[in-house]
């Protein structure tokens, strides 16, 4: 936990540091341009491992709910379905935010 | 010139200038005046046909002793919503199943549409879901409307009335995220599948890309779902009566 926090620290550290460094240094390549493709592997792993962990939860509470009561089947999957597609769709919003951005 | 499908080719060979004549009746300029009918509009059109056809077929092959196969799938699908439906907005949900049905198989066969070698999704641009969720957003409001008059603006004030401007913002906004939400999510999804499949096939040109068409098979029928559900949902909200 206190190594990944370092990391996190660190690489907060760097992206902040390195945005005007390199801003500077804007000679034949365009400035900034290195920086997208970090910045979408960031971003969407960012939104897709915390999605990730949001519908972890979600399936996980509804094998438990369906092993209590698996009666209760057709409310449940409607509830998981619909419960999954909100928190998907955060991610397909930054899909397409990056999408936008980069082109 | 723009790239073209054989379908919207053909559609702009024959019905190019009857387009670009309603587009200039409109005050819209097409961004290629030679071919007015883009991609997506064109698989619309493609999914229009393909569905009346398909309904066409399923009314004339209908009968109460021997139902054939076409009806046996129209009656499941058309159960199967219901029984969702059923379920989300409890009595008096029958006269919401036929546009429920209907946007249903439109979005699917829109989606299902991109997996045939020489089309394209048209849901995977974002013209055509958003249709979509402007036609959910209107008809939900018309029917909430219809249900309860004057009465409706309750749902959007709230219970105490200190709060009501407040409500009232909040509720507003929401209400046009549901559009920005219906829209992007079935949009970036068919999008996201057709691109992954893409980025799988520039990796390994040959069998593993297949299981991506497989996944986005899968993602288009949920996409479905979820938005025929969402309809029912916010209709439910709608047309609730108690608030």
């Amino acid at each position: 936990m206190k190594k990944l926090t370092f990391l996190l620290l660190i690489l907060a550290v760097i992206l902040t540091v390195a945005s005007p460094v390199y801003a500077q240094t804007s000679g034949a390549a365009p400035a900034g341009n290195w920086a997208v493709p970090i910045g979408v592997g960031l971003g969407m792993g960012l939104a897709a491992g915390l999605a990730g962990l949001g519908q972890g939860k979600v399936a996980g509470s509804v094998a438990e709910a369906l092993a209590r009561n698996p009666g209760a089947r057709a409310g449940i999957q409607l509830a998981l379905f619909i419960g999954l597609a909100f928190i998907e769709s955060l991610v397909l919003f930054t899909f397409v935010l990056l999408f936008l951005r980069t082109q | 010139m723009p790239e073209q499908l054989w379908f919207t080719e053909f559609l702009n060979h024959y019905f190019g200038g009857l387009a670009a004549s309603l587009l200039h009746a409109v005050g819209v300029k097409p961004a290629y005046p030679s071919a007015p009918i883009t991609n997506p509009v064109a698989m619309e059109i493609l999914v229009v046909l393909i569905l009346l056809a398909f309904f066409l077929a399923v009314r004339a092959s209908m009968s109460v002793d021997k139902p054939g196969g076409l009806q046996h799938l129209v009656e499941a699908t058309e159960e199967f919503i219901a029984d969702q439906a059923h379920g989300v907005m409890g009595h008096g949900y029958e006269r919401y199943i036929p546009y429920a049905v209907t946007i249903g198989f439109f979005i699917l066969l829109g989606n299902l549409l991109g997996l045939v070698p020489g089309f394209e999704s048209p849901t995977a641009s974002p013209a055509v879901p958003l249709g979509c969720a402007l036609l959910t957003f209107v008809y939900y409001h018309f029917h909430g409307i219809r249900t309860h008059r004057w009465g409706y603006i309750k749902q959007f004030i709230g219970p105490v009335w200190a709060l009501a401007p407040l409500m009232f913002l909040i509720e507003v906004v929401s209400h046009f995220a549901r559009i920005l939400s219906l829209t992007v999510r079935l949009y970036a999804n068919m999008f996201a599948g057709d691109m992954v499949t893409l980025a799988f096939f520039s990796l390994v040109p040959a069998l593993v890309p297949v299981l991506f068409l497989g996944l986005h098979l899968f993602v288009s029928l949920v996409q479905t779902f979820i938005f025929v559900m969402l309809t029912l949902v916010y209709l439910g909200m709608a047309v609730s009566e108690e608030h």
